[in-house]
């Protein structure tokens, strides 16, 4: 093969490799993929398994990278700005519109595709340690949560950003339940708030938050979500693969032993090779990967593009705290919470239950300990690694379909049912003439 | 248990190692290659093509937006051209107009208008009043001054005209464009407009 390669073969050769070692070369040698594995098995890259989710999250974070940053050259943090330096967005500046629309859309979807991206690792039973020797995917999952907890973090400090009413409204219900915590309600409140109102020491915390302290926490995290991943073998899929594989009796699996010479303590370091038989379930991670990842990349690009096209970024008026919009309604990713917070409100015998503190602090901080500890709990064998609804994990799977399920309705209940002070109204219903200032 | 058999079967039957899939695949193109005439595309190569094409364009297309987003349509300066007041307001010699850096000057009915940013860097000379007429030279033409303009920032000297003689200034200071009102009579400097030394309105 000593052709000569035009310019763009020379370009493209990555995507083309001739030889599995050009096609190694192509991962290990690139900056950019070197934190893949040369060769990866087709069950990891399916559709069905993964459904990509969590590619889509991380794409979905480099869209809101980009529009970020082009964002804050345009965004103006100030009490007497922000309002004004949106509005220009969305009606002078070039292709604002297009930039904030985009920049919404994209953060309103990775809430989502987190979550599922959770439930899919849930239901999969694919936090759990499988057969390979030096596992910790309970870790990753813990580290998995507290991604969900920065993205929704992510969200709510950019929701207060463009300084109108929605945005003053959402941040002021949303903060009033961190109040309802025991003894450091209103401390933490007092803190996040930069004062007792929502004020320029607010909007300018939000915003460092927004746009330096979470991103970087997240990307800290992926990093090592995704070291973990590679630690871990890969997707949970991969256990069961070699797991079946034993049950065929395959020839047992080639595995290396390098002396370190004594530097390190121990005689022996253990190499594992991969689990799976590779000539037979894998393919070369060059094209294979980097083709769907592409194709991932730009799909999700597209659809989050067509769908800012599509749904207009609202912009309502100018903050006022003297006139209160009603209902005043949270981020719909935390319409659940305030559902939660008005329904565990009621009175028995003369006593009042704090639906802040039950809904707001009470249960959602036990959804999170439960969802942490977890994996640590969950008993089932290595069979249920990696599969989807497996026999033995049917009652735990269950009940956690049932709370996302609860979760889901009571999101729709508050997005979509609920009125004027919070009064239930169906969609066919309408809503009374309330006074709208007061 | 139905979906696992599914899987190993599904495995069982794609055998071929990585190397003989590269083959194949190669095997296939080239296969196509050669069915195709030679000096045209063959389908494979010109989809392919027509993918990244339309990627790149996508790509191109963002890019373009981010970036001329970027490019002001609407400014929120000063505007440049504005009112200073009515001419009877401005006695005989030179008047400075801090916020403006803009010294406006009245010789009997004729009145100019020059800049006080100092052409080296942009500080703002200062008008210095001279102690004793003194004759100067400039460009072959003989007046005599009452003031001068220095530069505190680095020593640049300029004669009553606007004229640089000493330090780093490349060149003399800007002289502005002087209208009057036609709705109520007050003068307006264009500082968008500049204009010769010779520049005078006569009012």
């Amino acid at each position: 093969m000593a052709t000569k390669r035009s310019t763009w073969e020379k370009i493209t050769w990555t995507w083309r490799p001739a030889s599995e070692r050009e096609a190694g070369d192509s991962i290990v040698r690139n900056f950019l993929l070197h934190w893949f594995p040369a060769k990866v098995t087709r069950e990891s890259l399916s559709w069905s398994y993964s459904f990509w989710l969590g590619t889509i999250t991380a794409v979905l974070f480099f869209i809101l990278t980009v529009t970020g940053v082009v964002l804050m050259f345009l965004y103006v943090p100030s009490v007497e700005r922000a309002y004004l330096s949106v509005k220009d967005l969305e009606y002078t500046v070039s292709f604002g519109w297009f930039l904030r629309g985009l920049h919404r859309i994209s953060a309103h979807l990775m809430v989502a595709v987190v979550f599922l991206h959770m439930v899919r690792v849930f239901l999969t039973g694919a936090y759990k340690n499988g057969a390979a020797f030096n596992q910790n995917r309970p870790l990753n999952w813990i580290v998995g949560v507290a991604l969900l907890l920065a993205t929704l973090l992510l969200s709510f400090t950019g929701y207060l950003l463009p300084w109108d009413q929605l945005a003053f409204w959402a941040i002021t219900v949303g903060t009033n339940i961190a109040s309802a915590a025991p003894v450091v309600g209103d401390a933490i409140r007092f803190v996040l708030l930069g004062g007792n109102t929502i004020e320029q020491g607010t909007l300018i915390r939000f915003y460092v938050l927004h746009c330096f302290f979470l991103p970087l926490l997240v990307i800290v995290l992926f990093s090592y979500h995704m070291w973990r991943v590679r630690k871990d073998g890969g997707l949970a899929c991969v256990d069961r693969l070699a797991l079946e594989q034993k049950r065929e009796k395959s020839p047992p699996i080639k595995s290396k032993t390098y002396s370190l010479l004594g530097v390190a303590s121990g005689m022996t370091v253990h190499v594992e090779t991969s689990l799976v038989d590779e000539d037979k379930h894998a393919v070369q991670s060059s094209p294979n990967l980097t083709r769907r990842l592409f194709l991932v990349t730009m799909l999700t690009t597209a659809a989050a593009s067509v769908l800012t096209l599509i749904f207009r970024a609202p912009l309502e008026e100018a903050a006022n705290p003297a006139v209160t919009p009603n209902p005043a309604k949270a981020p719909w990713y935390f319409l659940w919470l305030q559902e939660l917070v008005t329904d565990t409100t009621f009175t028995i015998a003369g006593f009042t239950i704090n639906g802040a503190l039950v809904g707001g602090i009470i249960i959602p901080g036990l959804l999170v300990a439960a969802a942490l500890a977890w994996p640590y709990f969950d008993k089932s064998t290595v069979r249920s690694v990696g599969v989807w609804f497996a026999k033995e994990r049917r009652k735990q799977n269950l009940i956690f379909l049932l709370i996302v399920l609860a979760i889901l309705i009571l999101t729709v209940i508050g997005t979509y049912l609920r009125g004027p002070y919070w009064n239930f109204y169906w969609p066919w219903e309408s809503w009374p003439e309330a006074p709208r200032r007061f | 248990m139905r979906n696992r058999k599914s899987l190993l079967e599904r495995f069982r039957g794609k055998s071929e190692t990585g190397q003989e899939r590269l083959d194949r695949i190669k095997a296939e193109i080239l296969a196509e290659d050669a069915e195709t005439p030679s000096g045209k595309t063959s389908r494979r190569s010109f989809l392919s093509k027509l993918g990244i094409g339309a990627t790149l364009a996508a790509i191109a297309g963002q890019t373009y937006a981010f970036l001329r987003s970027l490019k002001p349509n609407v400014l929120y300066e000063e505007p440049q051209r504005f009112k200073v007041g009515a001419p009877d307001l401005f006695g005989e010699g030179g008047k400075f107009l801090e916020d403006k850096r803009l010294f406006v000057f009245r010789q009997g009915k004729t009145f100019y208008a020059i800049s006080a940013s100092c052409t080296h860097l942009g500080c703002t000379v200062k008008m210095q009043k001279l102690n004793q007429p003194k004759k100067v030279k400039v460009r072959g033409r003989e007046f005599e001054e009452q003031h001068e303009f220095h530069c505190p920032c680095h020593g640049s000297k300029y004669y009553g005209d606007g004229t640089n003689y000493a330090g780093p200034a490349p060149r003399s200071l800007d002289y502005f464009k002087l209208e009057v009102s036609p709705e109520d009579g007050q003068l307006i400097v264009d500082m968008s407009q500049r204009v010769g030394q010779d520049f005078r309105l006569t009012v």
